[in-house]
């Protein structure tokens, strides 16, 4: 080793480095082909699911290209034979909350269902929640249009115990879906 | 082989959390509900015990100019591949511990035991560290939950029993849901590392008393 | 006001105050808790997280959309953040002992813990899951730190004050400052909700 020249010594420390991670690549990229296809399956199921949740002929629902979109939370709209399904991800008091919002052809809010979320576990996921609380909330925006807010900004839909930024947050992208939908006519 | 010494550091007298203070980020972050307490243990022991096997069998090869990039890049392989299998196989649990999973790169555990234990034992023995000392983690993380969502939500298993539901121990309404915010998670650990200083010095007197009867 | 500057400024407010890094989103905790016993060395790692948080956003965002998005490579983002981040450390290191002697004597033996420092993997990873552009990644991680020193200088401040007064036996040392610090994320919780724009 003492031996060595400082130019050889330092090719050497590099290329040792270089082999590591090259081979941990060589794994990422291997590990990535297996898991690529069913993260990809996983995402569009929920989407599908989110869709048939909150428009009833969900199975003629298709992508719309070209939108236009004010607030611009609006993720991507697909359209069927009776309504709208509007994805919105307005930002909730961790990370944006994904959730897909059925809208019908008079503006009105047929449900919702949240995609993806990271609220607080009992407080804000509670919006997510399959149970009779976030039922309960999610049921408040259906058959409503125009312009919603929640109690304590002067509106009607009650907001979750103590998480008031999540309630607005999803008051927010329903009103986005809303405005979407009555720009396209 | 001394197994059994190996899991009582792991688990009380060097125990990560409670007595090392490492890894406290996700300790904090994460620990508001039983479930994602039991993924984050279990995927950080399986990426220590992955890390420590391979920086062990490779601790001859690694010039020790380099070994802490080298430590570093792989760990973060292993990281990004529990990654990927979160995402493909449990996205539930992807979802709700989020950016903490990559992070885990920079978890000072994983690190520390590379530094500390891997690049100086044999590849069996690390392995047994890894698992001792990944337990010890995932038991302290999961105590931390428990506490916390009893406390902040009232219920016990939230995200695995009853539907994802948890069992309701305290009624709703009573519950104070700071524990569940930012402020629970410093108290919480505060408290549980007081009682764990209290409980081993309690233990120690004991021990010496006990020989002071013998002699 | 353009509504770009308005998304700047927001980020700007979020990133100090209602979501700050320590206090609200946990990101780097172990030097919060390590190097917070005096006032002066707390404002030393402060100052250092925040240089190397602003040019690590920056690095890493050129990485990731001129090289890892382009080759459809972003399973690998963990890894090369991270040998991003350690390269800009060793730079920035080597660089502030030969430009900058008194800046060095300053920040260097914080230099090295930085690597590890959950705030910088951290902000580097939020830019990419938020979409942010070049200059929003960069004001999001300078903010970020500025935000990480605020919490880390105030918590230094209680706890050479803590430090002085008595406590229980089992509570002294961590467990005390763990409360202090609970305290501290108390208060911030008070910006929650913070809307100007």
């Amino acid at each position: 080793m003492k031996t060595e020249s400082t130019f050889k010594y330092v090719l050497r420390l590099s290329l040792t480095l270089l082999i590591i991670t090259g081979v941990v690549a060589g794994l990422l990229a291997g590990v990535n082909a297996i898991t690529a296809p069913r993260i990809a399956a996983a995402k569009a199921e929920k989407t599908t699911k989110a869709l048939s949740a909150v428009i009833p002929d969900a199975d003629t629902a298709k992508q719309m290209e070209g939108f236009s979109d004010e607030s611009g939370i609006v993720t991507a709209v697909y359209t069927s034979d009776s309504a709208y399904a509007v994805q919105v991800a307005p930002n909730g008091f961790d990370n944006a909350i994904t959730m897909m919002v059925g809208v019908d052809k008079e503006g009105k809010v047929l449900g919702i269902s949240v995609i993806s979320h990271t609220e607080t576990a009992g407080l804000g996921a509670v919006a997510a929640a399959q149970n009779a609380k976030g039922e309960a909330f999610r049921g408040q925006f259906v058959g409503q249009g125009g312009q919603l807010a929640v109690t304590k900004d002067g509106g009607t839909i009650d907001a979750l115990t103590g998480a008031t930024i999540t309630s607005r947050a999803v008051t927010t992208g329903v009103n986005a879906a809303i405005a979407c939908v009555a720009n396209l006519g | 082989m001394n197994f059994k010494k190996q899991f009582h550091e792991g688990l009380l007298t060097k125990n990560p959390v409670l007595v090392q203070l490492l890894g406290m980020c996700s300790v904090l972050a994460i620990t508001t509900s039983l479930f994602n307490g039991i993924g984050m243990g279990l995927s950080v022991t399986i990426i220590l015990i992955c890390s420590n096997v391979l920086i062990s069998a490779l601790r001859k090869v690694i010039p020790s100019q380099i070994r802490i990039a080298a430590y570093i890049v792989i760990i973060a392989g292993f990281v990004t591949i529990v990654d990927l299998m979160l995402q493909a196989f449990v996205p539930a649990l992807s979802e709700s511990l989020g950016v903490f999973i990559p992070l885990i790169v920079v978890n000072c555990i994983i690190l520390g035991r590379a530094e500390a234990f891997a690049s100086k034992n044999g590849v069996l023995a690390s392995a047994v560290d890894g698992l001792c000392q990944g337990i010890g983690y995932t038991v302290a993380l999961c105590l931390m939950c428990i506490i916390r969502e009893l406390l902040g939500a009232g219920t016990f298993g939230g995200g695995i029993l009853n539907g994802g539901e948890g069992i309701r121990i305290i009624s709703e309404g009573i519950p104070a849901m700071h524990m569940v915010m930012p402020v629970g998670g410093f108290l919480t650990l505060g408290f549980v590392i007081a009682g764990s200083q209290w409980l081993m010095k309690r233990m120690e007197q004991k021990k010496k008393e006990k020989e002071a009867a013998e002699v | 006001m353009s509504a770009y500057v308005q998304s700047l400024l927001g980020i700007l407010l979020s990133a100090i105050l209602t979501e700050n890094f320590i206090l609200v989103k946990f990101y780097g905790i172990c030097p919060f808790m390590g190097v917070s016993k005096k006032t002066d060395t707390a404002i030393g790692m402060g100052m250092a997280v925040t240089f190397v948080m602003a040019i690590a956003s920056a690095a890493t965002w050129a990485v990731n959309n001129y090289i890892l998005v382009p080759l459809n490579l972003q399973y690998m983002q963990t890894v090369a953040f991270i040998l991003v981040i350690a390269s800009i450390v060793q730079v920035v290191e080597m660089f502030l002992k030969k430009a900058i002697p008194s800046l060095y004597q300053a920040l260097g033996i914080y230099l090295p813990l930085i690597t590890t420092n959950c705030a910088v993997l951290g902000a580097a990873l939020v830019n990419v899951q938020k979409d942010y552009d070049f200059l929003q990644s960069v004001v999001f991680g300078t903010c970020g730190g500025l935000g990480f020193t605020l919490a880390i200088v105030l918590f230094a401040s209680v706890r050479e004050r803590a430090d002085k007064s008595s406590c229980p036996e089992s509570f002294k040392g961590f467990p005390i400052a763990l409360i202090s610090a609970g305290l501290l994320a108390l208060s911030f919780m008070g910006f929650s909700g913070l809307k100007i724009f």
